[in-house]
């Protein structure tokens, strides 16, 4: 990857608080976001990858707390800082700037009592952009890119629009200001198919025309699969592998990768090569010692059960938090 | 066509409404144990000490009516009157319009209620968007117990304190003065003189009523707000970098205030009924007041005035926030 950086996330550790005692959500995790690069965070419900793009914009809920690490984003202009030191009003200011955020369910993401041009005349004019036709261009401009009527969808108000319009209205009002990073959590689940391959094709378009970095928040594979650059899987709050998108589905080197990949369905593959991953993610206050997912891997040793296996990298893009990575080969024929 | 339907449904439904309440009220008034003459009679023997003819005397000359007629021929006399927009004279004070002594204490109960409707629903809404927005903070707890307390007190316990430690412990007010709507001898007119003696008059009336009634506001947008707040269109707009007046008004504060709209409409429609209880303490000339009086000395066509006018007010504020409600929130908007 030659491309500069635009987000480096060092370390980062998001704890919350439980009645049970502190739920460890994200464990440690570093990696770096290059310009114009899509990363997809894998992983199962509970692996910590909401909480990890919402700690991004410093979104994440009240209980939560980021108890160490830091994000340092490098502006197009100007000199790196970190996100997590920011002031409020800067947080503010950073917010949607460089980096908006797309929400999972945005079937209620709008004010139900504005237009959704007012929706973008507010957000604009808070970011000190004070001119309401060149925002209104602008605006009705990106909602025919992201395939909308831009005249009629301006005036409307979100009750009047359906789940994939208002999906798009978001993704469009997403880029009104040109952010270098666009966090998508979980953009197409709750669409139906047909909707659903629209906002995908509308993403790739969109990335093709505009320069944008893009994290996307996924348990979907197959949008994975179309969209992301580089995979990074997550398991009980880690990273636990970091792999090009080829590499991640034909030569993944985590089973837990490996047990995503092989339960999903493939046109070519038989019904019995289907196969879920055993028992349930694990309970994040009290993790199992050594590797969090020895007591579901079919791989582990005894090693597994005591320590917690350390990055190690397979090739200069691919990484790995595995002992037996050398024997993990996906049996998964092209 | 589908609008001018609906309004014109809703009219023909509010009109019914108030046909029928009229009707009720007008058979269970007379249903009230003693009528007029029995209770003038004995108002004469107990306070003039006169002997029982002389009241009887007294009484038939004054109450020229005929309670013998049957209660249906009345009824379709009453209502006859009332088409014609005649709500009858006043049995006590005679040949006077039961309409006129209503319209002489209405403006104010209209004032005094009216105003502390205002005060309270405005101090209601923005103390309880405070105590939604630092939810579960020291201020929080403190104005939200304090609504609570003074909420679950009853208006005229308020006032009956009100008056002994202002008045009696602490010695602070006079009671005596404040008393009435105006002081004797001052005239309605257009002097500050006027305006000042008002306000002498009505501003404890006001406080009590704002005190009464404000923890419910307070409670109430509270939790409007409070589930607001969890709403995904406000964490979007954080997202979004909005400015946290611009979501504290536009996102949350709109979207909070809605549900209060229909209490606001219920409570408009009851100022008119004024406030017996303070009213009656404070002897203020209100409708309140006034309908206690009716009442106790079985003053029919002046207490069906009342209860007439009571129902069509809430009637009419009802329908019309209905109709506003669609100018406030877009979903339910009739195109």
């Amino acid at each position: 990857m030659t491309a500069p950086i635009t987000l480096s996330i060092k370390n980062l550790t998001v704890t919350y608080k439980a009645a049970r005692g502190l739920v460890r959500a994200v464990r440690d995790v570093s990696f770096d976001l290059h310009r114009g690069e899509c990363i997809a965070l894998i992983g199962e419900s509970g692996s910590g990858k909401t909480t990890l793009g919402l700690s991004l914009v410093r979104l994440h809920v009240r209980a939560a707390n980021i108890a160490a690490g830091s994000l340092i984003y490098h502006p197009k202009q100007g000199e790196p800082y970190d996100v997590l030191k920011l002031s409020h009003e800067h947080l503010r200011r950073f917010r949607w700037k460089e980096c908006a955020m797309v929400f999972q369910g945005a079937q209620n993401a709008m004010n139900p009592l504005l237009t959704i041009g007012t929706q973008f005349l507010d957000t604009a004019s808070d970011h000190d952009w004070h001119n309401p036709r060149e925002v209104a261009q602008r605006g009705m401009e990106l909602l025919r890119l992201v395939q909308l009527d831009p005249k009629r969808v301006w005036e409307s108000y979100p009750h009047q629009l359906s789940g994939g319009m208002r999906q798009r209205v978001l993704i469009a009002l997403g880029l009104l200001l040109q952010p270098q990073i666009l966090i998508l959590d979980e953009p197409t689940t709750a669409l139906d198919i047909l909707t659903q391959r629209a906002i995908i094709d509308v993403l790739r378009d969109l990335r093709k025309q505009l320069d944008f970095s893009m994290i996307l928040v996924s348990h979907d594979l197959s949008l994975a699969a179309e969209l992301a650059d580089r995979v990074a899987t997550m398991y009980a709050g880690k990273l636990v592998e970091m792999a090009k998108v080829d590499d991640a589905f034909y030569r993944a080197r985590h089973p837990y990768t490996l047990g995503l990949v092989k339960s999903v369905p493939t046109i070519s593959a038989k019904i019995e090569d289907l196969r879920s991953i055993g028992g349930s993610p694990p309970d994040l206050i009290q993790l199992p010692p050594g590797c969090k997912f020895h007591p579901r891997c079919t791989f582990a040793t005894e090693r597994c059960r005591q320590t917690e296996p350390p990055v190690e990298v397979v090739d200069a893009l691919h990484e790995v938090m595995c002992h037996e990575w050398r024997n993990v080969i996906n049996p998964v024929t092209v | 066509m589908l609008i001018k339907s609906y309004v014109l449904r809703r009219i023909i439904k509010a009109v019914f409404t108030i046909f029928l309440i009229t009707s009720l009220v007008f058979f269970i008034v007379r249903l009230m144990p003693g009528n007029p003459v029995d209770i003038y009679i004995s108002q004469l023997m107990i306070e003039e000490s006169m002997s029982y003819t002389q009241a009887l005397d007294q009484a038939a000359a004054l109450f020229q009516l005929d309670f013998n007629k049957p209660v249906v021929l009345q009824y379709v006399e009453y209502l006859g009157n009332l088409l014609q927009g005649n709500l009858g004279q006043s049995f006590r004070s005679k040949g006077t319009p039961a309409a006129d002594i209503i319209f002489k204490y209405l403006p104010w109960t209209l004032f005094c209620v009216g105003s502390g409707l205002v005060f309270s629903f405005v101090i209601g809404l923005l103390l309880g968007m405070v105590a939604g927005f630092k939810r579960n903070s020291p201020l929080d707890i403190g104005i939200s117990s304090l609504a609570a307390l003074i909420g679950a007190i009853p208006n005229y316990l308020i006032a009956i304190m009100f008056i002994v430690v202002m008045g009696s412990v602490l010695n602070i007010l006079p009671f005596a003065k404040i008393r009435g709507s105006l002081s004797p001898g001052v005239q309605p007119e257009f002097s500050l003189n006027f305006v000042q003696d008002v306000l002498f008059h009505a501003w404890v009336p006001i406080l009590i009523y704002v005190l009464s009634t404000v923890g419910n506001w307070v409670l109430l947008m509270k939790s409007s707000t409070t589930s607001t707040l969890e709403e995904d269109f406000v964490t979007v707009a954080r997202a979004r970098g909005l400015k946290e007046r611009r979501i504290l008004t536009q996102y949350v504060g709109r979207n909070a205030m809605l549900p209060l709209i229909t209490q606001l409409a219920i409570s408009i429609g009851f100022v008119v009924a004024g406030s017996f209880a303070i009213e009656t303490l404070f002897v203020y000339q209100g409708v309140g007041a006034l309908l206690l009086q009716s009442i106790q000395a079985r003053d029919y066509p002046v207490v069906q005035g009342i209860v007439l006018i009571i129902t069509v007010t809430v009637v009419t504020a009802n329908l019309l926030v209905d109709l506003l409600y669609s100018r406030l929130d877009p979903r339910i908007r009739v195109r």
